[in-house]
Order: structure tokens, then C-alpha cells, then sequence
């Protein structure tokens, strides 16, 4: 298995630093120029929390203007923007900046440096038993890429971008709405966000790819490496691989914008589908590079707290690669209504079901490892359970709009904005929030609440079912996404899915009471604080581990972990 | 392995460089696809794109018996003040049979205007099959203010679309043309005129759109 | 003389000149053209130049001349509540009125529905069965099982079976949403612009409807759904297949109409093209379904579908709408030259 038992495998070895021993650099050195990958990660979740407010504050706008027929908040969001509300199309176009903002937000500065950045930087070169990443200084690069990138967008919504101020394109970015559509500097901030974001992340998944194929301890095979590891392993992949075609297809964007090429400009020769697939070639593998660092913690949680081993490891982790190879080949099914040619439709069609499988085998693999265990529903514990259920519900409506002929009819409405939450922000973010409260204690030496991540859980679990679930209705009632309007047969759903929001949003309150309760009154956590099932390297650190952790390395024992 | 271990740094740094290779690697990918995309659609027809005949593939082109019916569409981009239609709504030929066809386009603007037009064919899997032997598509187009010209496009359909069972029920193929201002000719304007290329896009037929609420 | 004559004529002309003739055809067709007084065209206003290019293309000169007396007649249509549009607290497809929405309908309820409820329950319960029976109360000592082929076969093999039972209904409706329309269907040319549709009916005229939202108070003094009705509908003949073209001006738009289980993107400078089969008469809405700026959500569409007769009695009231062969409609002579 690739679980370590603590006290087998290298008690011997283990770090026994004294924190007061540690050389932390000063407050400028330690949090600007941090090369250190836990200050990094802890960087990294702290700008992922950050953005996560900012763009989570957005979806609410959008929820309160959807909760009723008409347009009512969208002219004050205008004002203070600095547009001007008396102009009809500009007070739309802010609608369109807002959901662009949205998904740019959450998928770029939220789930990805939380998942990949935060806990891949904290715990990959732990797990693996190394002393840090293997390009440090790198790393740091990154990160500030990253929050520039940020900033970039957050610029743009406050300059021109066409009918109002802002970048309203959506977070796909289509051309050529993108480009003679949009006239104004919003735009290109967006997209020159998206290069930084985009430049930092593909550094960090070198730094990744390095670091796991380099720097494990002595007897850390590949097959022996805890699976959060493999996750962000494929993950670094699918970002070395991916990213880079984005990067290609928005630089022609802004050469198409600024300098009068015409790689996507019909009036130029150039074609504005293949735009969309450049976009979507990187945008496919772009949702599992979201989810499967999930699917990662979510295999650590439930092996920790049913207190067994991962059932069928090797399957869990070739699943994985085997996600990440067919993601490649899937990306077309986002352009069913293009005017595709009946076989490519086809071909999508299959290849797009043919993810199912591998999905399937996690799922399943998952319960099996709970089945036989001896289960303590512990804070992380539920979230992971209730991950389970709710991915299942986002994953099934996948097949659904896997389907080309039923796409036809489902192609951008309500009921893919469903499906894509339902794995998404219920699923990645179930799993950041499992992951948060495994390793909070581990991060922060401090131990949360475990009344109030439970009653987190459950306002959380009925808020965005609540909003997300009458999506499904109003999808299949034909409601197109990116609607700041709508008729009134709508609005019963849509009412419904905004009290979800508000119930959603006191949960998010309560993650903060959480954290602060952590700091200011949680109990002082110990080493391992998860007890006999939590095996994995990190636990044998103290809580918060030493600055500099394994400077001797530890060596895992092998006959402690045969298959 | 006892005390500090320095991690191998010409390993990694072999790694990493590897990574990068295939991050840049990619990168290239990603800009060599529109050449690509272009050859890939021209090849195959993907998209509706029509085949340019040449001297050898005319040569081994048959008549066959079946009918086969060419609609006529004509476009112009927004900002281009031209009149550009076809002088057919359609026409019935023979598969195999070459046929012309002719479109007329007019400067309605008071300057020259240099025009080039894109295509395509729908149903699309008929673009592998939709042959040109001239067309004035493959050239530039200039118009002087007010000039009104016809032009010809020779094609002949393909008699191998008749052994394609997925383009063999096609019975009427529409040919299409958007007629855009290349990007010299509107530079020119611009310098002429003081006004953006962009800002000539976004010249659009407001006046059709009842602004409402 | 026909103008398949002129044209085969014409062609027999070009191979005995070969190809450089018709290299030259354009400029020689440029000479022939009498040169209009440039001061008239400039005077034109610039912006309005455009749309008057589009509708002049799709509308012959000849053709509108030669409309025929009988002006036609055209009542819009009521439109049925719970038919074509959504309902109020709907949770399930709209009603479907074309054979497509049905096969496509029948293979979301019947094939799909069942099996993702069943797979979804079959999660919830085997999560419920584990959380009552391997909690730490009820079972104190963990198992070691970390490994069981002949399951991990079956969890491999079932879920591919399940997926060939999706996939052979489901490439037959796509094989059917491909089949091209026939010789001679009714070809409705549609085009996006920001922020409106324009519906143009070449084989009738040419002439091009352009549609417009109409705000929700018109909406409802006309008895109309709000933010689904239009001021000019697209008119079609019910129970026949029409040639649906699509194409986008300036950015794309997507044509889609849920209760006709029709969406096709408006690409500019590509045409792209699908049948649309309506069962009965009736009036469906659909919006745009491509994000293409400010006023996205404002671009509805509304589809009239009338029988035959009737239908071609809108045409009439079209400007220089015809009803005849398509060959009919357009101009037999090569049009005058301008000016």
C-alpha cells in the first residue's frame, strides 16, 4: 500500500527539530521572497480564500439579480464600476463582465491555486518524504504570477471593454465576440491575466513533475506514493500539456485584437471554431485539472478515516491517468451545435461516455473502502461522504450531455451551468473544504471545531443543492446560461436556487467563525491528531511541521506496506 | 543517507528541463494548428470547405446520371457598404457536370473598397465533394465607388460523393460566401479618413434594432 | 433564354477561351458597368449601408417586380400556453412538436433518466449501508481487504455495458438529426446580429424578416409570454421539412428553439445547416444560445408554424415575397445593371 505506518517505517528517522531551532527568515523575507513550500502553500490558500470571497460575492450579485424577472441590481454594479447605468446595453454588459469574472475567479484564482497551489505545495513534498520542491525559488515565481494575474483581471473590470466597462466574453473567451466584438483594454487585461495565471501554473507543474519524480524518499516507488500524490502527478501533466495550447490560442487572441492578425477573423481567412477548439483543448483537461487533485484528497480522507487501506490502489491511480489521457481527446463534445459533421459528433459522443469508466472505478473503489472499516465520521470525513454523492449527481447529467443528439436540445442552458456545479463547486469544493479540515490542524498547529465544520456541512449540503439542483429543471425547460433576464415561467426555480445561495453563504460564514475559533480558543494539535488510520508521511511531522522538514530523509519501510 | 541530503540539482534541473521542453512543445502545437486546421479542412472538406480543382483531377471526372441541386448565398461582414448577391437562387445540374455561376457585387461606398470572400458549403460533409475550378474568391476584389460587377465561380460536384453513404442523400448543396474588407483596404480608409478599422466595425445596422425598454 | 442555358453557354464559352477568360470575366463585366455618379452613393449614409446590402441581396429586383397581385393575408397566431413555451414551475422537457424533440425526448425519459436515477441511488445506498454498518460502533476492527479482482472486473465491465446500451440509441438519433433536407424543402436562411434575428427566405423572394423583442408590456397586450415574444416571427409551413441555414453577421449566436429540439450555432462567415420538421401548427420560442454581448438574453425567437396555404399567403404579404418553384423565383435574366 502506499500508506506508511508511522511507527513501523522510519521512527528512527524521524525529524525531530525543535521549532525553536528553525532559521525562519524575516516577516519580508519569509512571505515575499518565500521559497519554502509550506509558506508557499500557505500563500497560496490564503490568495485562494481571498479570491474565493471575491468571486464567490459575484455569484451572489448574479443570485440576487436572477432571483426575480428583470433587471434590478445590475445598474448599481454598473455605477460603481464606473460605467454609466443610463445606457441600457451597458448595464447588460456588466452582467456579462460578471459572469466572466465569475468563472475566470473560480477557476483560475480559486480552486486551482487552492488545490494544486495550497495543498499539492504543502503536502506533495511531504508525502513523498522530501525537504521541499525542487525548484524552490521557482515556486515562488509562481505564486506571484499567479496574484499579478489576479490583479490584471481585477483591472479589467474597471476599463473599456465594448459596451460597458469590463470584459464581458465569458471565461471561454470566444472570437470573434472576443475580438472585433469587444473593442477596449478589458479584454486584453483579461486575457493578459489568464498568460500570468497561465505561465505560473505551467512553472509549478515543472516544479511538480521534478519534485515527484526526483525527490522521493528512499523506497517511495511510484506505486508506494499516497494518491494525492498521483492525482497531482496526472494534474501536473494534464497543466504542462493543456496550458500551453491556451496560452497559444489567447496570444493569437490579442495579436488578433492588437496587431491585425486574423488567426480566428473570418474576414481574414481565419476561423473562429477553431478558436473554440484550442480553447476547449485545454479547457477539458482544464475540469480534471480542478477535480482529480480532489479525487486525490478524497482518497486520502476515506483511507484515513475508515482506517484501511485504499481499496484496488493500483486501479485508483491508473483511473486517473486513464481520466487524464481520454480528457485530451474529449474536448469537441463543448461544440456540439457548432456545425460539426456527423462522425466527429459521433466520435465525441463515445470517446466523451467512455470517461464514465474510469469515474465509475474511483467511485466504486471509494465505497469499497469504506466497506469493511471501522468509520469515524470525523468533520473531514462527512465532506468526503457527502463528495461522493453529490460528483455521483454531477457525473451522471455528464453522460446525459455526453450524448450529442441530447445536447442538441441541452447546449448551453441551466442544465449544463448544473452539471458543471454539481462537479465543481459541489465536488472540487466539497473536497477543498474536506481537505481544508484534514490538514488545517497539521497546518496551523491548531485544531477547528469539529461541532462547527459538521454544522458547516449540512447548511452547506442544502444551500448548493438548493441551488443547483433546480438548474437541472430549468435547463431542461430550455432557460439559456448567461441571462441576466428571463421569462416569467422561470422565475419559480430561479427564486429557489437564490434562497439556496443565501443558506450557502451562512455556511461560508461558518467556515470562517471556524477558522477563527482554530486561532484564537482550538486545542494545540498534536502530531497525529487523526489517529491509527491517518498513515501517510505528514503524520509523522508535528503539527505545523518544522520549517525545514526531512533533512534527513526518512526511508519507508517496505515489507510494512506489501500489496 | 545520513544528514542533510542536498536534492540532486542536475537531475532535476534534466527534468524540469525536459517539462518545459514539452510545455514549449505544445506551445508550438498550439500555433502550428492553424496552419494545420487550415490543410486538415481542405484535405478532408471539414467545415464545408470546397475543394479547388486541378488540371489532373478534372481530367478523371465523369458525368454521372444523377441530378444535384447548388443554392446560392451571399453574404457581406458588417462595415463593408457593398451590395453582393448571387444572380441564381439555384441550379440544377448534373454530378460531375461543370456549371457556372454568376454573383454581382456593388460598391455602395464613396471610396475603393478591396474585398476578398470566404466560403463554405452546407451540408458540410458535401465540402469534400464541392469542387472549384474558378472562383473569384481565390482573388482580391476591388471595387471603385459605385462600380457593379458580376462574377463567375465554375464548379462541378464530385461524382464520388455518389460512393459516400454518409453525403450520398444529399440532394441540394448551398454554396456561401461572406465578402469581407481585407484588412490593407481598411487600413487605407483609416488613413484617409481618421477613423479606426475598429471603430469601422462597429459601424452596425442599429437602425433595424429597435432599441427597446 | 434560360439561365441554365446562358450559364451552360457560358461555360462552353470559358473552355473554348480557357481559363485565363474567365480570370479577366470580372474585370470585363467592371468595364461593361455604366460608373455611378460617385456624389449619389456618398451621399448615402455609410452606417445604413450594410443593412441595406443584406436585404437588397436577398430580395431580386426582378423578382419583387413581378409580385403578383394577391397581396395575402396574415393574422399572427395566438400563441397556446404550455405549447413551444416554458411553464411555470416546469421541471421536465418542454412538449416536443417535431419527430426529432421526440426520438431525442424518448431517449432522454426512457433510456437515460432510468439509468442515472438508478446508478445515483444505487451511490446513495450503498453510502447509507456503509455509514450504518462499518461505523466505528458497529464495527470496531477494521478489515485489511484492500483487493478483489473479480469485482474490480465487474465495476470495470458493468459500467461498459451500461454505456453500449446509451450509446447504440443515442448515435441512431444523431444519424437522424444528420439526415440532409430534401430537394425542393422550404429553405429559411437565418441570421444573428447583435442584437436581433433576421429571417431570409430565398427560395420565396428573398426578402429578410427582421425580429425584434418586444418589450414585456407589448408582450403581454398581445397575449405573449414576456422576453420570448418578437414583433416579426419567423413563418413556416408546418408538416414538411424546412432547410434551416444559419449564419452569424458579426459575432456567433445560436439559433435554438427547446420545444423543437433544434440548436444551431450562427458562425460568421460560415453557414451551417440542419432540418427542422414541425408536426402540427403553432407558435415556439427559443432564445439565442451563444453568448454574443450585451443584449444576449435579449434576442428571442419566435416560430410560426402554419399550414401550407396559409403560410404561402404570409409570403405574399412579404415585400416581393413569391410562392413557386424556387427556380421560379429567381430572375431569369442576369439583373440590370445599377444606376
Amino acid at each position: 500500500m502506499a500508506t506508511i505506518p508511522a511507527n513501523e517505517g522510519f521512527d528512527a528517522h524521524h525529524d525531530a527539530h525543535d521549532h525553536d531551532h528553525d532559521h525562519k527568515p524575516g516577516f519580508f523575507a519569509r512571505w515575499f521572497m518565500s521559497t519554502n513550500h509550506k509558506d508557499i502553500g500557505t500563500l497560496y490558500l490564503i490568495f485562494a480564500i481571498f479570491a474565493g470571497i471575491i468571486g464567490g460575492a459575484v455569484s451572489g450579485i448574479m443570485r440576487a439579480e436572477l432571483a426575480e424577472p428583470g433587471i434590478q441590481y445590475l445598474g448599481w454594479w454598473t455605477n460603481f464600476l464606473g460605467g454609466n447605468a443610463s445606457d441600457f446595453n451597458a448595464t447588460l454588459h456588466m452582467w456579462n463582465v460578471l459572469i466572466t469574472a465569475h468563472g475566470l475567479i473560480m477557476v483560475f484564482f480559486m480552486v486551482m491555486p487552492a488545490i494544486i497551489g495550497g495543498f499539492g505545495n504543502w503536502f506533495v513534498p511531504i508525502m513523498i518524504g522530501a525537504p521541499d520542491m525542487a525548484f524552490p525559488r521557482m515556486n515562488n515565481v509562481s505564486f506571484w504570477l499567479t496574484f499579478v494575474g489576479f490583479c490584471s483581471l481585477m483591472l479589467s473590470a474597471f476599463v473599456p471593454g465594448g459596451t460597458g466597462v469590463g470584459a464581458g466574453t465569458g471565461w471561454t473567451v470566444y472570437a470573434p465576440l472576443s475580438t472585433s466584438g469587444s473593442v477596449g483594454p478589458a479584454v486584453d487585461f483579461a486575457i493578459f491575466s489568464l498568460h500570468l495565471s497561465g505561465a505560473g501554473s505551467i512553472l509549478g507543474a515543472i516544479n511538480f513533475i521534478t519534485t515527484i519524480f526526483n525527490m522521493r524518499a528512499p523506497g517511495m516507488t511510484l506505486h508506494k506514493m499516497p494518491l494525492f500524490v498521483w492525482s497531482v502527478l496526472v494534474t501536473a501533466f494534464l497543466l504542462l500539456l493543456a496550458l500551453p495550447v491556451l496560452a497559444a490560442a489567447i496570444t493569437m487572441l490579442l495579436t488578433d485584437r492588437n496587431f491585425g492578425t486574423t488567426f480566428f477573423d473570418p474576414a481574414g481567412g481565419g476561423d473562429p471554431v477553431l478558436y473554440q477548439h484550442l480553447f476547449w483543448f485545454f479547457g477539458h483537461p482544464e475540469v480534471y485539472i480542478m477535480i482529480l487533485p480532489g479525487f486525490g484528497i478524497i482518497s486520502q480522507i476515506i483511507s484515513t478515516f475508515s482506517k484501511k487501506p485504499v481499496f484496488g490502489y493500483l486501479g485508483m491511480a491508473y483511473a486517473m491517468v486513464a481520466i487524464g489521457v481520454v480528457g485530451f481527446i474529449v474536448w469537441a463534445h463543448h461544440m456540439y451545435t457548432t456545425g460539426l459533421d456527423v462522425n466527429t459528433k459521433m466520435y465525441f459522443t463515445a470517446a466523451t461516455m467512455v470517461i464514465a469508466v474510469p469515474t465509475g472505478i474511483k467511485i466504486f473503489s471509494w465505497i469499497a473502502t469504506m466497506w469493511g472499516g471501522s468509520i469515524e465520521f470525523k468533520s473531514p470525513m462527512v465532506w468526503a461522504i457527502g463528495f461522493i454523492f453529490l460528483f455521483t449527481v454531477g457525473g451522471v447529467t455528464g453522460v446525459v450531455l455526453a450524448n450529442g443528439g441530447v445536447d442538441d436540445n441541452l447546449h448551453d442552458t441551466y442544465y449544463v451551468v448544473a452539471h458543471f456545479h454539481y462537479v465543481l463547486s459541489l465536488g472540487a469544493v466539497t473536497s477543498l473544504f474536506a481537505g481544508f479540515y484534514y490538514w488545517f490542524p497539521k497546518m496551523s498547529g491548531r485544531m477547528h471545531s469539529e461541532f462547527l465544520s459538521h454544522l458547516q456541512f449540512w447548511i452547506f449540503f442544502v444551500g448548493v443543492n438548493l441551488i443547483f439542483f433546480p438548474m437541472h429543471f430549468l435547463g431542461v425547460q430550455g432557460m439559456p446560461r448567461r441571462y441576466p433576464d428571463y421569462a416569467l415561467a422561470y422565475s419559480y426555480w430561479n427564486k429557489i436556487a437564490s434562497i439556496g445561495y443565501v443558506i450557502m453563504a451562512v455556511s461560508i460564514v461558518i467556515f470562517f467563525i471556524n477558522i477563527l475559533y482554530a486561532f484564537l480558543a482550538g486545542k494545540k494539535a498534536e502530531a497525529n491528531y487523526w489517529g491509527e488510520g491517518a498513515t501517510t508521511l505528514e503524520w509523522t511531522l508535528s503539527s505545523p511541521p518544522p520549517f525545514h522538514q526531512f533533512e534527513t530523509l526518512p526511508v519507508i519501510d517496505d515489507a510494512a506496506h506489501a500489496h | 543517507m545520513v544528514g542533510t541530503v542536498a536534492p540532486d540539482a542536475r537531475r532535476n534541473r534534466n527534468v524540469g528541463l525536459m517539462a518545459a521542453g514539452a510545455a514549449l512543445a505544445m506551445l508550438g502545437l498550439g500555433y502550428a494548428s492553424v496552419p494545420l486546421y487550415r490543410l486538415f479542412c481542405q484535405v478532408t472538406g471539414y467545415g464545408g470547405t470546397t475543394q479547388r480543382a486541378t488540371a489532373d483531377k478534372l481530367a478523371g471526372v465523369k458525368v454521372a446520371g444523377k441530378m444535384i441541386r447548388v443554392r446560392f448565398d451571399a453574404n457581406t461582414a458588417p462595415g463593408l457598404p457593398w451590395m453582393f448577391k448571387p444572380q441564381q437562387v439555384t441550379q440544377d445540374l448534373r454530378i460531375g457536370e461543370r456549371k457556372i455561376a454568376t454573383f454581382e457585387a456593388k460598391n455602395l461606398s464613396g471610396r475603393p473598397i478591396t474585398g476578398t470572400a470566404i466560403f463554405n458549403v452546407s451540408p458540410e460533409q458535401a465540402g469534400k465533394y464541392f469542387n472549384k475550378i474558378q472562383c473569384f474568391c481565390f482573388t482580391e476584389q476591388k471595387l471603385v465607388p459605385g462600380q457593379d460587377v458580376r462574377m463567375p465561380v465554375i464548379y462541378y460536384v464530385d461524382p464520388a460523393i455518389l460512393d459516400d453513404p454518409g453525403a450520398n442523400n444529399i440532394e441540394e448543396i448551398t454554396l456561401s460566401y461572406t465578402f469581407n474588407e481585407t484588412p490593407e483596404s481598411a487600413a487605407q480608409a483609416h488613413n484617409s479618413a481618421g477613423a479606426k478599422p475598429l471603430a469601422l466595425l462597429a459601424e452596425k445596422p442599429l437602425d433595424r434594432a429597435q432599441v427597446r425598454r | 433564354m434560360s439561365l441554365a442555358d446562358t450559364a451552360r453557354s457560358m461555360g462552353k464559352a470559358f473552355r473554348t477561351f480557357g481559363v485565363a477568360a474567365a480570370l479577366t470575366f470580372g474585370t470585363q463585366a467592371m468595364a461593361a458597368a455604366p460608373a455611378a455618379p460617385v456624389a449619389a452613393e456618398a451621399a448615402a449614409p455609410v452606417a445604413a449601408a450594410p443593412a441595406a446590402a443584406a436585404s437588397d441581396s436577398a430580395a431580386p429586383a426582378v423578382a419583387a417586380e413581378a409580385a403578383p397581385v394577391d397581396k395575402g393575408y396574415y393574422t399572427p397566431m395566438k400563441p397556446t400556453p404550455g405549447k413551444g413555451q416554458p411553464v411555470d414551475k416546469g421541471w421536465t422537457f418542454q412538449d416536443q412538436y417535431s419527430p426529432i424533440g421526440e426520438q431525442g425526448l424518448w431517449m432522454h425519459d426512457v433510456i437515460l433518466m432510468p439509468i442515472i436515477v438508478a446508478i445515483s441511488i444505487l451511490v446513495l445506498v450503498l453510502l447509507l449501508v456503509v455509514m450504518a454498518k462499518f461505523n466505528k460502533r458497529a464495527n470496531p476492527v477494521a478489515s485489511k481487504t484492500s483487493h478483489n479482482t473479480l469485482i474490480e472486473v465487474i465495476w470495470t465491465l458493468v459500467p461498459v455495458l451500461i454505456l453500449v446500451v446509451i450509446a447504440v440509441p443515442s448515435i441512431r438519433l444523431l444519424a437522424h438529426q444528420y439526415e440532409p433536407a430534401p430537394k425542393g424543402a422550404l429553405t429559411v436562411k437565418v441570421t444573428g446580429y447583435q442584437w436581433y434575428w433576421g429571417y431570409t427566405y430565398p427560395d420565396n423572394g428573398g426578402f429578410e424578416v427582421i425580429s425584434n423583442m418586444l418589450s414585456e408590456e407589448d408582450a403581454l397586450k398581445a397575449g405573449e409570454p414576456g422576453h420570448l415574444a418578437v414583433d416579426n416571427r419567423m413563418v413556416v409551413p408546418a408538416g414538411e421539412p424546412i432547410r434551416i441555414q444559419t449564419i452569424g453577421s458579426d459575432v456567433i449566436h445560436a439559433f435554438a428553439v427547446p420545444s423543437l429540439w433544434f440548436k444551431l450555432d450562427a458562425v460568421p462567415g460560415r453557414i451551417n445547416e440542419k432540418v427542422l420538421f414541425i408536426k402540427e401548427p403553432g407558435v415556439y420560442y427559443g432564445q439565442c444560445s451563444e453568448l454574443c454581448g450585451a443584449r444576449h438574453g435579449y434576442m428571442p425567437i419566435a416560430v410560426e408554424a402554419l399550414p401550407r396555404d396559409k403560410f404561402e399567403a404570409w409570403v405574399k404579404t412579404q415585400p416581393g415575397g413569391t410562392v413557386g418553384a424556387p427556380a421560379a423565383a429567381a430572375p431569369a435574366a442576369p439583373a440590370a445593371p445599377a444606376a
